[in-house]
């Protein structure tokens, strides 16, 4: 029987709400620190995710360890977390390190000790999950996607950019509400 | 004043003409085009050309390739042993390396590394790249004797896992024009690293 399974309703209610909270942002993660992977996401798991979202904007960030502009950007998106945040931003890192990278991941999030939780893609799916971030995505790192309080996609951003142009597009959004859809792109791994 | 608005005449035509020109295609090579010609020099110091494989094999696999990505490098063996299988049915396989950060003597180690005997050829300045309009490393472009571009995208749907491979749809596209029947699924999406252009 699953430990689940033998839970009282009262302690399914508060599990539930652990599962919520979590997936809100808040509270710690599962792993107890954003400075480890928070857990693998399918194609369903990210939309879940994303669903939990909603009054927040939201920058999605796709990474790899091998990714050399990904790793270089990585402390823009710390600080956007750490500046934007109490506006409302929440910073979501999904690695799409294959399974056999998944040390080399830990060890990148030891050594950068984000604020913001970093998930990892779950092994295939691939057309599955790449529809669900964005159709036109095609695998160039990284690869960030914006979405607005209500939950749409507001812009996506293909390869690196400036710090102060995804300030400036959050900023936008944080307090003029959601824009069209558009996308940016630049150089990328 | 008639010079002046036989100018204006001409402004507005142009003006019109960038209007209702048509859209760029997202892919110039769509399925059923020709596949450009190309002449490199493999690995090994021969020439190759698209003409010339085509006019002596059932079928040219011409596959963007990488020795730095991941993804490409996921499907060093699979590449390997499709050519391999496919090779004695009358298939060539053709790697092409179009990264400008992958110089000849990287992609010669890769290739010896990961057995590969299929010819690879470095695509100098990556003009190949661009006439195929390839944007990723693995990037798939079979064409028949005919010289038309029968299948485009990726290999398979998995780029992590071999055995979790549910549609190989390189595999199906060879197997449906060797039998000579319709491709049912001719484009598929390309997923993994950019090709690095000068």
């Amino acid at each position: 029987m699953h430990d689940q399974a033998r839970l009282s309703g009262h302690g399914r209610f508060v599990l539930a709400a652990l599962v919520v909270l979590r997936a809100a942002g808040v509270g710690p993660s599962a792993s107890g620190s954003p400075s480890s992977i928070s857990g693998e996401l399918d194609s369903a798991g990210l939309r879940e995710l994303l669903a939990a979202q909603k009054g927040r904007v939201v920058l999605v960030n796709f990474w790899a360890t091998w990714c050399v502009p990904c790793r270089e950007e990585f402390p823009d998106l710390v600080r956007l977390q750490r500046d934007l945040a109490p506006r409302g931003l929440r910073v979501l890192g999904i690695s799409t390190d294959f399974t056999g990278q998944t040390a080399a991941v830990e060890s990148f999030l030891t050594s950068t000790k984000p604020n913001f939780d970093n998930y990892r893609k779950k092994s295939g799916d691939d057309q599955a999950f790449i529809e669900t971030v964005d159709r036109v995505w095609g695998g160039e790192l990284p690869f960030s996607v914006l979405y607005g309080r209500d939950g749409r996609k507001v812009r996506v951003f293909s390869g690196r950019h400036p710090y102060e142009q995804y300030r400036a597009e959050i900023v936008k959004l944080l307090s003029e509400g959601n824009r069209q859809t558009g996308d940016a792109r630049s150089p990328r791994s | 004043m008639r010079h002046r608005k036989a100018l204006l005449l001409v402004f507005t035509a142009a003006a019109a003409c960038l209007l209702l020109a048509p859209a760029a295609p997202a892919s110039a090579l769509e399925i059923g085009s020709t596949a450009p010609d190309f002449q490199l020099t493999t690995l090994d110091g021969k020439p190759i050309s698209l003409a010339d494989a085509t006019h002596t094999h059932k079928a040219v696999a011409v596959i963007f390739i990488a020795t730095k990505c991941p993804y490409s490098n996921a499907y060093n063996t699979r590449m390997k042993d499709l050519a391999a299988a496919y090779e004695k049915q009358g298939v060539l396989f053709v790697g092409i390396n179009s990264n400008k950060t992958e110089p000849e003597e990287e992609a010669r180690a890769h290739a010896r590394q990961h057995e590969h005997t299929f010819p690879i050829a470095k695509d100098p300045g990556n003009k190949v790249a661009d006439l195929y309009d390839a944007k990723r490393t693995p990037e798939v472009f079979l064409v028949a004797p005919d010289g038309k571009v029968k299948y485009h995208g990726r290999i398979d749907d998995n780029s992590e896992d071999a055995s979790k491979v549910t549609s190989p749809d390189l595999k199906n596209a060879l197997d449906a024009l060797l039998a000579g029947k319709p491709i049912q699924n001719a484009q598929t999406k390309a997923f993994g690293c950019t090709i690095k252009r000068v």
